[in-house]
């Protein structure tokens, strides 16, 4: 048994290697001077390399065999030399190709991190955190192999084979053709590979996505499997994603052993035929021994960068099936590349009063949702003909039965979700006019959920924001966070671990307020803000926050009506639609939702 | 070939030879594949057991382990540095094993030509030992901080991924993007720091080989020139020394490999060594039946040293309901949490049914703890599944009956695909009360003796958490519960109630003696309660 299925990233299917890697080119057209100098730097390599038996044979041919002492000294040095001047060059060569292989494996990174942070909130409802950690690390990691396996030499490679070919074409025809005549299969077979070995690495990298995306869930919680004992099972889980893993990797390698062997025996298959057939040629006397040795020896040279390519193969299928990996994601759309998101930068912001450069932007006046309808998926309606318009100053509180699309609404505003019919006006003009930039920095958000980073409490209100760090203190006061925060060994500095884990839940949400306030927006969104904190502090929050609030509009979704009682006025959801509207009294004198809400919350 | 230089003193024909080569050549590539699929098969092999036992380590570790470190450290813990171990046993053995063999016959068969010669040709060999030794702990060292920069990259990615919407709401994605960059630059640093010594020892090695034929040259080269040694033995001799280049070369590829992967090696070792503080009894104490009797003895309880429980005493017989109330921070999570173990407590402190906790098997212990934690933590599965985790092998009926006592019935009728619906990671695609709801469900479902239940309504409406109260009435039965609330409302029923204030208990009594008390829980009441009283008038 396995959880239904939801840990499966998809296997990327085909995408046409040439798009693929002409994409991949583009990564190394800023460093096209490198290229150019470790491909020039291979020819060297080889003339070094070549050039130390020539010197062997020179020395013992005219002084070793002849027994002349004199000049042998001064070849030695020249082979020292050449020691010493090969040694370089590789040590040059590898450092390049490393260097380049790091720079494109660090320019990949940056892109694909910074696009996940312009995707939109929707995609990471179905997208495991494992998974696209998976592609910002291993994934771009394979292609760092690609580099260090020496890929662009696949370009000296090429090079050789053709002049080899053109050598023994041009020494004999017949038997050139009687060599090639393995060519085919060979092609056969290295396609058929291609195919096989690329479907095995999309496996490959999409079981190590699950298996990662499985794992960092485990990781966060952990507590619930202790808790619950169910050890057992997830170990089960884990060992499937763990054993598809494994099988994924298996054929590949042995597709890899096979293409390695393959070409081995085609080139001595190669060999044999030309064996077979010069030597009744030799019989008949139409060819030479020395030709047909020397042919041998050509054949020998053709294979060697067949062979050398045939190694690099697996590596490069690995790295075109991570690619594809990448460029699929990069491919996903952007939140600026939403339908009907036109403002971009360097347009000027409809919202900015007068000119660019002109100061503060004019105040916002008046939010609208008109008719707006939503859903998460498909049909399934969240927020039904949905009208509520809200002015400057006001104070409007959002209340309801969970479920009920209260934080929806909250989303909506801050266009982490785009409506699905109607639209939502601000000062008259359509939000999605409105660069997403600018309407967030307008609007500050206490989300349902606090999320706290790995840093300082001080980075946690501020995130690292130079004005917001200005307000820190005050916007703990406010709150009424400090308390806590200066009982702490360190204070402000106290260290917070991953996810806020060494304070408690009740703090965090404190944090997380404390950041709102200390953004100091014109729009200050409250989602339950503090359903977790006692009523003592909810109340000093309160009056922390009457001087905040003032004139500040705000929209407040709370399930403690105290909180919103004081509201200029307030709208209740109900299955997401507006049931009821308007103050606090004309509410309760109405004897709807509200009133009994209301009743079951105060009665003793 | 010599068949072919005297055609006719042979019987065979070219033909026969040529199948003999072709032949040969299909034998030898059967055994290729054979050889290298079966070394890098077991290196995969190895590399599953390995991650299987990592894992195991892992679910068997506690919450103080977690704490310290990060999920992106051990998810790059479980990929690259597996990946290294895995390239040291597969790929490290086949040329270990490559190598020593060619090394062994060329010295062999160079001491037989001419064992002086051996000598001046291994001569430079100490000097690459030498700086083999000075690599290697370079290696090693950049190495360890690569990959520690690659855990802090990855550390990186995952928060901020995870952080998505509020990076996004505080428009903090350039600053984040920025903190990557940093981060991957400075792996870019430690990896060219590793491919810089990489660079020096490849060549070095290659250079050795090449130093060696130079002074067989010389020397060797003059004695056969002073007649000392024939010709042939001189050729032979530097065919075999070339033979050890190519060796030398794969060595220092694999002193790389060898390097990196002790490095990795290290760091999974650090999780397969670590061991839980909670760990279970060797002669756990023999239990039936939990029946939920909790007693807290002086118990003082700290995450770091100082104290934040302070000598707590307190006796929940079976069947009661405690509530729990105190100002943020006061310590009502770790006093509950204790109770399962997921913290480490002394000896002495906490009782279940006499039994100190820490006598009792933690299977026991945990089977008889119903727990709803103050974050509702959903895995990424099916609603059904997440409610279902509560007990193996519960039933639909089972899950449909828990959910209803939860509430949350209503909301999965208005899913099209009910229980079936997959809740996204740690729940992202639910309402923070249906999220909270399901929490519930699942803790209900394993039908516990004890119940405790952290905040369980914060994110729930009124109507809502008086239907829920009202059903969980009816299951509470004689089953011990623990109920942590901000809110009074929902410790109505409760047989006792303890106010917490800095990890004391500073109140204790039933709903009416408290209130009659007139301290810190009246206060509490009279705050919720005021504006009822502003509205009657
Ligand atoms: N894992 C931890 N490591 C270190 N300190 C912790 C840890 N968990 C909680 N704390 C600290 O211990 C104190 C009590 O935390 P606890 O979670 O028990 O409070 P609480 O009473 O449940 O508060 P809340 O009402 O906010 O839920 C807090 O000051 C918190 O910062
Ligand atoms: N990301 C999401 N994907 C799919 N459905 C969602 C998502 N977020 C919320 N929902 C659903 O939308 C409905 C309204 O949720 P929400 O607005 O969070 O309610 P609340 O009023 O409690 O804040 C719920 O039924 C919830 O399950
Ligand atoms: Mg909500
Ligand atoms: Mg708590």
């Amino acid at each position: 048994m396995h959880f239904g299925g939801i840990y499966e990233d998809e296997i990327v299917g085909k995408a046409y290697d040439k798009r693929l890697l002409g994409r991949f080119v583009r990564y190394l057209r800023p460093y096209r001077r490198l290229v150019v100098l470790s491909l020039l730097l291979l020819p060297l390599i080889a003339a070094a390399k070549l050039a130390q038996p020539w010197l062997l044979k020179l020395a013992i041919d005219n002084h070793i065999v002849s027994g002349r002492m004199e000049g042998l000294p001064f070849l030695s040095l020249s082979y020292f030399a050449l020691i010493i001047g090969d040694g370089l060059l590789t040590y040059l060569e590898i450092y390049l190709l490393q260097y380049l292989g790091q720079r494109v494996m660090f320019d990949l990174r940056v892109d694909l991190f910074s696009h996940i942070h312009r995707l939109s909130a929707s995609f990471f409802d179905r997208t495991p955190t494992g998974g696209l950690v998976t592609r910002v690390t291993s994934d771009v990691e394979v292609l760092g192999e690609m580099f260090t396996a020496g890929i662009i030499s696949i370009v000296g490679d090429v090079l050789v084979l053709a002049g080899i070919v053109g050598i023994m074409l041009w020494m004999n025809l017949k038997l050139s053709l009687v060599t090639f005549t393995v060519l085919p299969l060979l092609l056969y077979i290295v396609f058929t590979f291609r195919t096989r070995m690329r479907t095995s690495f999309r496996e490959v990298r999409a079981r190590l996505s699950n298996l990662n995306s499985f794992l960092a869930e485990s990781i966060g919680g952990m507590a619930v499997v202790q808790l619950f004992n169910r050890q057992a099972a997830e170990q089960r889980e884990f060992t499937r994603l763990n054993a598809a893993y494994r099988d994924a990797n298996l054929p590949v390698i042995t597709w890899d052993a096979a293409l390695f062997a393959a070409v081995e025996a085609l080139s001595s298959v190669a060999v044999g035929l030309i064996v077979w057939y010069g030597g009744g040629e030799i019989i008949r006397g139409t060819l030479t021994f020395g030709a047909l040795v020397a042919f041998i020896q050509y054949i020998e040279k053709f294979f060697a960068p067949i062979r050398d390519l045939s190694a690099k193969y697996s590596i490069m299928q690995g790295a075109m099936a991570a690619l594809e990996r990448i460029f699929g994601l990069l491919d996903v759309e952007k939140d600026s590349d939403l339908p009907g998101f036109r403002s971009l930068a360097g347009i000027e912001s409809p919202l900015m009063g007068g000119g660019r450069g002109e100061g503060e932007p004019s105040p916002i006046q008046t939010i609208e949702f008109r008719d707006v309808w939503f859903a998460y998926n498909g049909d399934d309606y969240v927020l039904k003909a949905f009208n509520l318009t809200i002015r400057r100053g006001e104070k409007l509180a959002l209340v309801g039965e969970t479920g009920g699309g209260k934080t929806t609404v909250t989303r909506l505003l801050s266009r982490f979700y785009e409506v699905s019919k109607g639209s939502i006006l601000i000062d008259g003009r359509d939000i999605r006019e409105i660069p997403l930039d600018e309407l967030r920095g307008r609007i500050g958000v206490v989300l349902q959920e606090p999320f706290l980073f790995t840093g300082s409490i001080r980075y946690n209100i501020s995130l690292g924001d130079e004005a917001a760090g200005q307000r820190v203190e005050r916007a703990a006061e406010m709150v009424g966070a400090d308390r806590f925060i200066r009982n702490l060994p360190n204070g402000f500095d106290e260290e917070v671990r991953e996810r806020g884990s060494n304070l408690s839940v009740g703090e965090r949400q404190l944090i997380s307020f404390a950041r709102a306030v200390a953004f100091d927006p014109e729009i200050l969104v409250l989602d339950e803000a503090t359903s977790s904190v006692d009523t003592a502090s909810e109340r000093l929050i309160q009056e922390g926050l009457t001087g905040l609030l003032a004139g500040r509009t705000s929209l407040v979704v709370a399930h403690r009506l105290s909180t919103v009682r004081d509201a200029d006025r307030i709208v209740v959801i109900h299955k997401g639609e507006k049931a009821e509207e308007g103050s606090h009294e004309e509410l309760m004198a109405r004897q709807g939702l509200y009133y009994r809400l209301y009743q079951l919350q105060f009665r003793d | 070939m010599e068949g072919l230089q005297f055609p006719g003193r042979d019987s065979h024909s070219p033909g026969w030879y040529g199948l003999l080569i072709i032949g040969a050549a299909l034998a030898h590539g059967v055994v290729r594949i054979f050889s290298r699929t079966t070394l890098l098969h077991a290196g995969r092999r190895i590399e599953y057991r390995i991650r299987e036992d990592l894992y195991a380590k892992l679910l068997s570790l506690d919450l103080p382990f977690f704490a310290a470190g990060r999920t992106g450290d051990l998810i790059s813990r479980f990929s690259n540095d597996l990946t290294n171990v895995r390239m040291l046993l597969g790929f490290g053995f086949l040329n270990v094993v490559n190598t020593i063999i060619v090394y062994v016959a060329a010295v062999i068969f160079m001491v037989r030509i001419n064992p002086f010669l051996t000598l001046c040709a291994v001569l430079p060999y100490p000097l690459m030992i030498l700086l083999v030794k000075q690599v290697s702990r370079r290696i090693f060292y950049h190495s360890k901080r690569a990959q520690e920069e690659l855990a802090a990259l990855t550390s990186h990615a995952e928060e901020s991924i995870a952080a998505s919407v509020t990076v996004r709401a505080y428009r903090r994605e350039e600053p984040r993007i920025q903190a990557f960059r940093e981060l991957a630059g400075r792996y870019l640093y430690s990896s060219m720091k590793m491919a810089n010594l990489r660079g020096i020892v490849i060549p070095f090695m290659a250079s050795m080989g090449g130093l060696g034929t130079l002074i067989v040259l010389f020397v060797g080269g003059g004695r056969v020139i002073s007649g000392v040694m024939t010709l042939g033995d001189f050729v032979a001799f530097t065919g075999y020394l070339a033979m050890l280049i190519w060796p030398t070369v794969v060595l220092g590829w694999i002193l790389n490999l060898l390097q990196r992967g002790a490095v990795s090696m290290g760091r999974l070792n650090a999780v397969l060594d670590a061991s839980p503080v909670v760990a279970e009894d060797p002669t756990p104490a023999p239990v039936e039946r939990i029946a939920g009797r909790i007693e807290f003895r002086g118990l003082s309880f700290g995450y770091n040293g100082e104290p934040l429980l302070k000598d707590i005493s307190l006796c929940i017989r079976p069947g009661m309901k405690l509530g729990i109330v105190g100002p943020v921070g006061s310590g009502k999570t770790t006093l509950v949490r204790l109770i399962t173990r997921l913290y480490p407590v002394a000896d002495g402190m906490i009782f279940i049914d006499g039994t100190d906790i820490n006598r009792l098997p933690l299977r026991a212990l945990r089977d008889a703890i119903g727990f709803v934690p103050q974050e509702s933590f959903l895995f990424s599965r099916t609603l059904g599944e997440n409610i279902a985790y509560g007990r193996e092998g519960a039933s639909t009926g089972e899950v449909e009956q828990a959910a209803r006592l939860a509430r949350l019935e209503g909301d999965v009728a208005g899913f099209s695909k009910g229980y079936g619906t997959l809740v996204g990671e740690r729940g992202v695609t639910l309402s923070g009360g249906q999220k909270q709801r399901s929490a519930i469900a699942r803790a209900l479902l394993k039908d516990p003796a004890v119940l405790i239940l952290d905040d369980p309504l914060s994110a729930v409406d009124a109507r809502t958490e008086e239907e829920i109260l009202g059903g969980l009435a009816s299951y509470y039965g004689n089953r011990t519960v623990l109920i942590v609330s901000h809110r009074l409302s929902a410790l109505r029923g409760c047989d006792l109630i303890v106010v917490l204030e800095e990890g004391r208990i500073v109140e204790q009594g039933t709903h009416a003696e408290l209130l009659a008390l007139g301290g810190r829980y009246a206060a509490i009441h009279r705050e919720q309660n005021l504006r009822e009283e502003i509205e009657r008038f």
